[in-house]
């Protein structure tokens, strides 16, 4: 049974300044009795959340108000300053935009690493499948990624990132760069994933995409749980993605 | 017999009683002190409600497993005290061997030794409830080091118990825990105290008579009671053995005081009893904080003995209260002492009145049925929190597990040397060109230096730069592998770990293309011996070890000190130039001082002495075992805080 379980979790986190980072200046500062105490931010504070197989969450907020610090105290990047985290399932974080890879190899050497580092073993067909995802040329595959616009980037990325179905996904600002058309099979992929007993987090600014995409919204603002809003059943969603594919 | 009829219904009820393992450094028969009291009388008053056992160390040679008072006791071998510590290597190999067999683990805490076993993650299934009998005072130097693994301890922990309130107040590692700490002050069993002569009215007929009772260790003070035995006319005797009794005699006699002070060695509880009820007044004198309950005081209040205590930061105090059940002196001050104790000794109607009191106060505050109730409700919770958790903790950990670690790594070092193969023509095989020749020019140089054959010099020489080269790029590279890898770390949530790890795969990977070149000269040069190969490779192993020990450690601080990078890089350079690595050392005067202490002189000693065809030094040996355990070490608490990699980059 996967699930996702955040309870009454905070998160300081400590703001390294320029000079905090000086091994030199926390000795000598010992010396001197500056009074060197740590400034924190209380990035995370308080957050609850209980989550089950098939549920898709989406966090809401303006910049800074937490939304990637959480995904990646899930994620476990971040240890929780108090509170628990359990996780139940494996969990694929796809964060940053262009995570883990190398843009001097070519696309095809960074699926493999990217395959690999998820634990997956990169066979020939493997590579074949994620490629016709992609739908971009077959010649591609062996350029290097820095010559790919950041959209095409995205489209192997993404492609690779969901090949195998993963329990719980978690998702930062994924699905807003790709064009129209490749986000419709991204989102369409996604729902397969989400079908298939998983659990997936999104977070983005765009309240139409969390809408369309997601049972439950979370507001965050200033790390706190501002409102959830529970998105209307899932059927008129699947009735209007069947229109859209008709 | 009364007690078989007394628990056999109950345990048919309840098919099995939850067991309880006791974890603590020594126990009886081998010592007699007031922790291993409370560890007795808990096993003793809980025993129908779970089966105790203890696991401790012992220096006695004798049997291993033995029964004290109904309870089974391990004891692992130990070679004597390492500042206060046993040192019983195979302790923590048997706790982890016996954690599995018990419902619940009860660590009597200071105990560093266990800490460790909990440090590493063993026996994370099974609740653990500490006792917290006294902080870390005597060797407070250490605490640095220890802290930390006793906050993952108490982390760990589902519980905390502690004999006062104000030992949480007082000390700032518990104050982190304080909503697990429970109080529960010691119980004594009062009934045993109830000698003929206890009558309020009996006056022991010199009326001069002290008491002290407590293991003959610095801090229990007893120096201070000598000396102000010395100012007074009272007669003082104290209970107890233990390493400070050649200096106390020394004291007595110094002092003159032969006549009038007595240490009455060991004793047995039914003695010691009656030798409270007979005393006048009782003392306890420690001086620092490791004293922080104080038993043999509540023992000596329930004989009905006024107390003489000290002001301490704990407990102490407070069992027995200034001016009610006792006169508290400031701690050390002999002077205060002697007055303190004299005033008693001259006022036979107050000491019947604080005897009263502290009769009165041992029987209704420290009742031996409040004790067994607090711990029970404890143990109870504990176990119960823990079967209540454990479908949740059943489930495989999501961390990435080890292999996979090793797994990443390998993978990515690889991918990082066939990207060497793309880029150029010669490939990797330019780094082995490039190493050749540093070789030549090097070896030419040190042939016009020394006269001896250079050309049977070379393979070493050569072998020797490949090894540094290695250790040289492993700590190089690991001072940046986090922040260069932080995409992976933030992003997809990789252990950092990983990409220390990596540094090491890499160069190693380098290392074999280099190795080319002292093996193509080894070939041309030397008598081929391939069992002086075999004889190296345990030395080689180490050497590797222990650099991949140090880039996890210099890796991790360079990436949270910035500044330490120029600083490791200087450094680097210089061990190239005072290490025997161009020069060997027959160069130079092979006993120089800087050699010796230098640890790469014997790093590279360890494999380069048996490929050579000679014998290593077991001081070399020694030297890199020891600097390989304190990396080890090192590297375990940088583990630790590597969890908060992603804060640094």
């Amino acid at each position: 049974m996967v699930s996702v379980s955040l309870r009454n979790v905070c998160l300081d986190y400590p703001l390294y300044g320029a000079y905090d980072f000086s091994l030199k200046r926390r000795l000598l500062g010992h010396l001197i009795r500056e009074p060197g105490e740590m400034r924190i931010i209380r990035a995370v504070d308080d957050v609850t959340i209980e989550a089950e197989a098939g549920a898709r969450i989406g966090l809401a907020g303006p910049n800074g108000s937490g939304k990637s610090t959480l995904l990646r105290l899930i994620a476990g990047v971040y240890p929780p300053s108090r509170g628990s985290v359990a996780l139940k399932g494996s969990v694929v974080p796809l964060l940053g935009l262009n995570a883990g890879v190398n843009l001097d190899f070519v696309a095809e050497d960074n699926i493999a690493l990217l395959l690999r580092i998820s634990g997956h073993k990169p066979g020939r067909t493997v590579i074949d499948e994620i490629w016709a995802f992609t739908e971009l040329e077959e010649r591609m595959r062996r350029l290097p990624l820095r010559m790919f616009s950041s959209g095409m980037l995205m489209r192997v990325l993404f492609a690779t990132a969901t090949a195998f179905p993963a329990d719980i996904l978690l998702l930062d600002e994924w699905l807003s760069v790709v064009d129209e058309h490749f986000a419709e099979k991204a989102q369409e992929r996604l729902l397969n994933m989400v079908s298939q007993a998983a659990i997936v987090i999104i977070a983005s600014h765009d309240q139409p995409l969390l809408r369309r995409t997601c049972t439950s919204i979370i507001n965050l603002d200033h790390g706190r749980i501002a409102s959830t809003v529970t998105v209307e059943p899932p059927a008129t969603h699947a009735n209007e993605l069947r229109e859209k594919r008709a | 017999m009364h007690h078989t009829q007394e628990t056999s219904p109950e345990t048919l009820e309840a098919p099995r009683r939850p067991s309880v393992l006791h974890i603590f450094k020594i126990y009886y028969p081998d010592l007699f002190g007031g922790t291993l009291t409370v560890i007795r009388d808990i096993c003793a008053s809980l025993k129908d409600a779970f089966a105790s056992a203890v696991l401790v160390c012992s220096q006695s040679a004798e049997r291993r497993e033995i029964v004290v008072n109904d309870v089974p006791v391990e004891r692992v071998r130990s070679f004597g005290n390492i500042m206060s510590l046993p040192a019983a290597p195979t302790y923590p190999w048997r706790l982890w061997r016996k954690i599995a067999a018990h419902d619940l683990l009860a660590l009597h805490a200071p105990f560093p030794l266990a800490d460790l076993v909990f440090a590493f993650g063993f026996g994370a299934r099974q609740p653990l409830v500490v006792h917290w009998h006294a902080d870390i005072v005597t060797h407070a130097g250490l605490r640095w080091f220890i802290q930390p693994l006793m906050r993952r301890t108490l982390r760990r922990a589902k519980a905390i118990i502690v004999s006062d309130h104000v030992l949480i107040d007082k000390t700032p590692l518990l104050r982190e825990f304080a909503d697990k700490c429970h109080v529960v002050p010691f119980g004594i069993d009062t009934s045993g105290y109830d000698w003929p002569t206890i009558e309020p009215h009996h006056v022991n007929d010199r009326g001069r008579l002290v008491l002290a009772c407590g293991r003959l260790v610095p801090y229990k003070g007893y120096d201070v009671l000598i000396r102000a035995a010395a100012g007074h006319n009272f007669e003082v005797w104290i209970i107890g053995e233990g390493v400070e009794r050649p200096r106390l005699e020394q004291l007595i006699r110094e002092l003159g005081l032969g006549d009038r002070v007595r240490l009455l060695g060991s004793v047995n509880d039914c003695e010691r009893i009656k030798l409270m009820c007979l005393s006048d007044v009782f003392v306890m004198p420690s001086v620092t904080n490791a004293e922080t309950f104080g038993l043999a005081q509540l023992e000596a209040m329930a004989a009905g003995r006024p107390v003489v205590n000290t002001a301490l930061d704990t407990a102490v105090p407070r069992v027995a209260r200034h001016g009610v059940e006792a006169i508290t002196v400031p701690p050390g001050d002999a002077e205060k002492l002697g007055e303190a104790i004299d005033t008693l000794i001259r006022d036979p109607e107050r000491r019947r009145r604080m005897g009263l009191a502290a009769r009165t106060r041992a029987l209704s505050r420290y009742s031996a049925t409040a004790f067994k109730q607090g711990m029970e409700t404890v143990y109870r919770d504990a176990v119960a929190a823990s079967n209540a958790e454990r479908p949740a903790t059943a489930e495989p950990p999501r961390a990435t597990g080890w292999l996979d670690t090793v797994r990443i790594a390998a993978a990515l070092a690889w991918s990082d040397m066939r990207h060497r193969y793309v880029r150029s023509l010669l490939g990797p095989f330019w780094m082995s060109l490039q190493m050749a020749i540093v070789v030549l020019v090097l070896g030419s140089v040190i042939g016009q230096m020394s006269n001896t054959g250079m050309l049977a010099r070379l393979p070493m020489l050569a072998l020797s730069m490949t090894a540094w080269t290695f250790l040289n790029g492993v700590v190089l590279d690991a001072t940046t592998a986090l922040q260069n890898s932080a995409s992976l770390i933030r992003d997809r949530a990789l252990p950092p770990v990983i990409f220390l790890l990596q540094c090491t795969f890499r160069q190693a990977l380098f290392a074999l293309h280099n190795a080319c070149v002292p093996l193509l000269l080894w070939l041309a040069f030397s008598p081929h011996d391939l069992s002086h190969g075999l004889a190296a490779l345990p030395g080689l192993l180490l050497f590797v070890a222990c650099t991949f020990a140090l880039s996890l450690v210099l890796g991790a601080m360079a990436t949270r000190y910035r500044d330490l990078k120029p600083i490791i890089e200087s450094t680097l350079m210089l061990a190239f130039l005072a290490s025997p690595i161009i020069w060997s050392s027959d160069i130079i005067n092979h006993r120089s001082t800087v050699m010796r202490i230098n640890p790469l002189t014997h790093l590279f000693a360890v494999w380069r002495e048996p490929l050579a065809g000679g014998h290593v030094d077991p001081a070399s040996i020694v030297y890199v075992l020891v600097v390989l355990t304190l990396l080890v070490l090192a590297s375990v608490l940088t583990l630790v805080h590597l969890r908060k990699a992603a804060f640094w980059i």
